[in-house]
């Protein structure tokens, strides 16, 4: 008890005579949690965008103008067969011609009552796993071999556009989360060093006392677990209340769940401690 | 089991990180109860002895044993344990100046893990009786000499360690603090505990249950 009190003074000790050195530390990676936060809500917000648009995306099936009526149920079946399908939904020609009229807000095939040119079609909708370029153009191929089907169609220039764009949300994520995590370390374990050698020649006597490389240590190993949780914590909470003070009417912001967040100031902590440990190894040696 | 020798040096070779040679052949052994006193000008190597027995330097033949335990490169933990058995003044054993001095004083304790009353009883002990109460709130470097080395010999005593090494105790102290600390030595060495002192010239007392040696040229030798 007598050493861990020893250990939380000298913690103390730490912080109290360097607030400045500390300060500095617990800024600098507030603000760099804070960009990684910003991004991860970003990053969030974007992939639930997208995932709406996804939802709505549906590959639409022409049935061939000389398939008899007959065919049609078993051209639905085998619709239905295909791995990812989630609804298969008939459009009869006149089906086809009311969504026209619909759209456009007048019927432009006035006068073709009885020559409907208008095809009648297939309209699939997929699971959400399957909503992908992939195994869309899976989809696609398998569909065109079956009998009876004319032409297929779905937003595949849009979805190739769409998936680009998001694997570049990813990989600048990726870059942007290890840049912060090098910079978090080298600053926080840069810190702790100047701190060790300011106090070099009292550590060096402690250890000529028979204090252990590990007692000596954890007040710089804690420091570190401390610095990086707390400014962890607080990029959040300052994220959290913006979120709560400005109201965005065009879409809404994706922040992650509270659980999350305590994963990642956890994270965070040890983050610190490693940059602790960065900072001591020498005396650790 | 009670310990047979709390130092004990055989034929111990060291030579200075220059090559030039520092210890040859020396030897050197106290018996629980019994102080050594070791005198000898200053460049004669002295403070390398203490480094010896704290595990900064290590022979590069001969012995070096401490509680009847060799110390030798590599063994971490038993220097370590050795060094908590070991109260120092001067030389290696200055001051840490982060720490208060009642902090400087209880340290030692600290790294026993005495319990915080017998911590409070022995350290009002120790500062009243070497005169450090108004200074405990202070820090080293603040501190006139005297202060510091009279902070020095109440770390030293607290723990009740049992050997007590003092390099240069009596150097730049008044007349007073003088007889008051070479006072404490002879009080020290009729207490059981073993001391090993090493200056430029005897105290002007003798000690009882002591033996006296003199270091020049890396070489030791017995004068009474």
């Amino acid at each position: 008890m007598c050493r861990v009190n020893h250990i939380l003074k000298e913690l103390g000790h730490n912080l109290y005579r360097n607030p400045a050195t500390a300060l500095g530390s617990l800024m600098s990676l507030t603000l760099l949690f804070l960009l990684f936060d910003l991004f991860w809500v970003a990053a969030g917000t974007s992939e639930r965008f997208y995932t709406r648009l996804l939802a709505d995306m549906q590959m639409e099936v022409f049935v061939a103008e000389e398939t008899p009526e007959s065919s049609l149920a078993a051209l639905n079946r085998s619709l239905e067969a295909i791995e990812g399908v989630r609804v298969v939904e008939f459009i009869s020609r006149e089906m086809a011609r009311e969504r026209l009229t619909s759209m456009l807000g007048a019927d432009l095939l006035v006068g073709y009552d009885t020559a409907n040119p208008l095809p009648s079609s297939y309209v699939l909708s997929f699971e959400p796993g399957y909503l992908n370029s992939a195994d869309m153009a899976r989809v696609e191929n398998e569909t065109a071999y079956i009998a009876g089907v004319d032409q297929v169609y779905y937003s595949k220039r849009w979805l190739a556009k769409a998936e680009q764009t998001r694997t570049i949300i990813l990989n600048v994520g990726m870059a942007l989360g290890i840049l912060i995590l090098l910079t978090a370390l080298t600053s926080s374990a840069n810190n702790i060093r100047l701190m060790i050698q300011t106090r070099a020649v009292g550590l060096w006597r402690m250890r000529i006392l028979g204090a252990g490389r590990l007692f000596l240590a954890t007040p710089f190993l804690l420091e570190g677990l401390l610095v990086g949780g707390l400014s962890a914590g607080i990029g959040w909470a300052a994220i959290f209340y913006a979120r709560q003070e400005i109201t965005f009417t065009q879409f809404e912001l994706v922040t992650p769940s509270l659980q999350e967040v305590g994963i990642f100031c956890a994270a965070a902590s040890l983050l610190g401690l490693t940059s602790g440990y960065l900072g001591i190894r020498k005396m650790l040696r | 089991m009670a310990v047979k020798s709390i130092v004990e040096l055989n034929n111990v070779h060291l030579k200075s990180d220059r090559g030039e040679k520092v210890f040859e052949d020396l030897s050197l052994r106290i018996e629980a109860g019994r102080s050594a006193v070791v005198t000898g000008p200053a460049g004669s190597g002295k403070t390398i002895l203490v480094e010896l027995l704290v595990g900064l330097r290590f022979a590069e033949s001969g012995s070096v044993e401490l509680f009847d335990e060799c110390l030798r490169r590599g063994r971490k933990s038993l220097i370590r344990r050795t060094r908590r058995k070991i109260g120092g003044v001067g030389g290696v054993y200055g001051l840490v100046p982060s720490f208060t001095v009642a902090e400087n004083v209880l340290f030692p304790l600290v790294l026993a893990g005495e319990r915080r009353r017998i911590r409070r009883e022995r350290l009002l002990r120790m500062l009243t009786e070497f005169s450090l109460l108004k200074q405990a709130r202070e820090y080293p470097p603040t501190l006139t000499r005297v202060e510091y080395t009279l902070t020095q010999f109440a770390r030293a005593s607290i723990a009740n360690q049992p050997l007590l090494v003092i390099d240069e105790p009596l150097a730049g102290l008044d007349a007073t603090t003088y007889g008051r600390i070479t006072e404490y030595l002879v009080k020290v060495s009729q207490s059981g505990r073993s001391m090993l002192i090493l200056a430029s010239d005897a105290p002007d007392r003798e000690l009882p249950n002591s033996d006296y040696y003199r270091i020049d040229k890396g070489a030791l030798s017995c004068v009474g």
